[in-house]
């Protein structure tokens, strides 16, 4: 036993000249230096993500700066709309999009899946697409989806949703204050903004929310956005999950058609 | 305080890291099956913070990153030797830091909290202190006369090894 632990011992001191004669002192020296070094880079790095974060208006949700008017109002020119059911009313295919503006996947949709069957299929006539309010994403949603509906009363539903898509905010930043929704209404051509100011907070418009939230509720959508379409070649009202392509919008289109 | 000794330290990482990479293969996972985009309701936080803008840098499922930093974490567990400790420390510290700003989106800016995310931050948290504890602890030891070698763990300075038996 005692050998065993002398022989230990003897390693230890050897391996403690060893270290003396390579200089680990130097060598651990210079680890802790690098360490240091990428410890001070790592909070550099986290704190310029964060404060780049913080601005939120780096990309949309900015009410001085509200982009792509001509865009948006290229696309729904000349198309019937009324609240906010865009095309026309007789069409025979019904796509309802239970949406909510906060949402950067309804963004996407409206952005890139939508205008492609609006140029086509809505304004030929062939089908009409109904915005449905579904706030889930915070508390901001339900007053800008308000909002939308005092716009549609005017005839600008449409302009103003797809304008708040186009200048979206990061979600539950806080940009959708009632300078943001003004803002949108404003370039959205919104007519009258004190009759849409007063209609967007009225308890009318509040109910109408609460309503088609409840509705998507009581259909079992668990996200946004859903879309739910009727015509000749559908059985009933069918719910599916919006498709990732406006190739595969077209195509669901085409079969409610018949 | 005493620093507990490099194999208990290399032990208690790879047993974390482990953990880790469960975390972020169920993440993975879970995500990859929602089939098509949605921003969910019904509270989900998950949910919310996945289908957030947030949850892909480039493409990529931050959750993969998740996974190769606790793999990477967890093949330094199973080394001695000044690099793998300077390695194990800075793959934690990266992961540290990633974790805050996530947190710090969670809690700011997507508003919704994953119990699944906090869980992966906290489990980096705890592998960053036993990889910080593991490089000041034992920077610049000798591993042993071939270098390197796993059984040839030596204590640190003022560190008795384990009894012979």
């Amino acid at each position: 036993m005692s050998n065993k632990r002398e022989r230990e011992k003897r390693r230890e001191e050897r391996l403690r000249e060893e270290q003396k004669a390579t200089g680990p002192g130097e060598q651990r020296k210079k680890l802790l230096q690098i360490a240091a070094g990428a410890v001070f880079l790592a909070v550099v790095v986290v704190v310029v993500l964060i404060i780049a974060n913080s601005g939120g208006d780096e990309e949309g949700g900015d009410a001085t700066s509200i982009g792509d008017v001509q865009v948006v109002e290229k696309l729904l020119n000349g198309i019937p709309q009324e609240e906010l059911v865009l095309g026309d009313p007789s069409a025979k295919v019904e796509l309802i999009e239970y949406g909510d503006l906060q949402c950067p996947v309804c963004k996407q949709f409206a952005e890139e899946t939508l205008p492609p069957v609006i140029e086509k299929q809505v304004r030929a006539g062939e089908v009409k697409v109904v915005f449905r309010n579904f706030p889930i994403i915070g508390p901001q949603s339900a007053p800008a989806g308000a909002a939308a509906l005092a716009a549609g009363e005017q005839g600008k539903g449409w302009q103003f949703l797809d304008l708040f898509f186009h200048n979206q905010g990061a979600e539950n930043s806080g940009y959708a204050d009632d300078e943001f929704l003004t803002a949108i209404a404003e370039a959205a051509g919104v007519p009258d903004i004190a009759k849409w100011n007063k209609a967007r907070k009225s308890e009318e418009l509040e109910i109408e929310v609460e309503e088609t939230n409840e509705e998507a509720e009581r259909l079992g959508l668990t996200g946004t956005p859903s879309l739910a379409i009727k015509g000749p070649g559908t059985n009933g009202t069918e719910l599916t999950t919006a498709p990732a392509s406006s190739d595969g919008l077209e195509e669901l289109v085409e079969r409610a058609a018949g | 305080m005493k620093i507990p000794s490099e194999a208990t330290l290399r032990r208690l990482i790879a047993f974390f890291a482990t953990l880790g990479i469960g975390v972020a293969t169920y993440i993975t996972i879970v995500e990859s099956g929602g089939g098509a985009p949605a921003c969910l309701a019904g509270g989900g936080g998950c949910h919310t913070v996945a289908e957030s803008s947030y949850s892909h840098i480039a493409g990529i499922n931050i959750a993969i990153f998740g996974i190769v930093g606790y793999v990477g974490i967890f093949l330094t567990a199973f080394f001695v030797s000044d690099w793998a400790r300077l390695a194990g420390f800075g793959i934690a510290l990266g992961g540290f830091g990633f974790s805050i700003y996530l947190t710090y989106l969670e809690i700011w800016v997507i508003d919704a909290i994953c119990q699944w995310c906090v869980g992966s931050a906290v489990l980096m948290t705890i592998l960053f202190a036993l990889n910080a504890a593991r490089l000041i602890g034992y920077a610049g030891t000798s591993p042993g006369p071939d270098g390197g070698v796993a059984e040839e763990m030596t204590p640190g300075e003022g560190e008795t090894g384990a009894e012979p038996a």
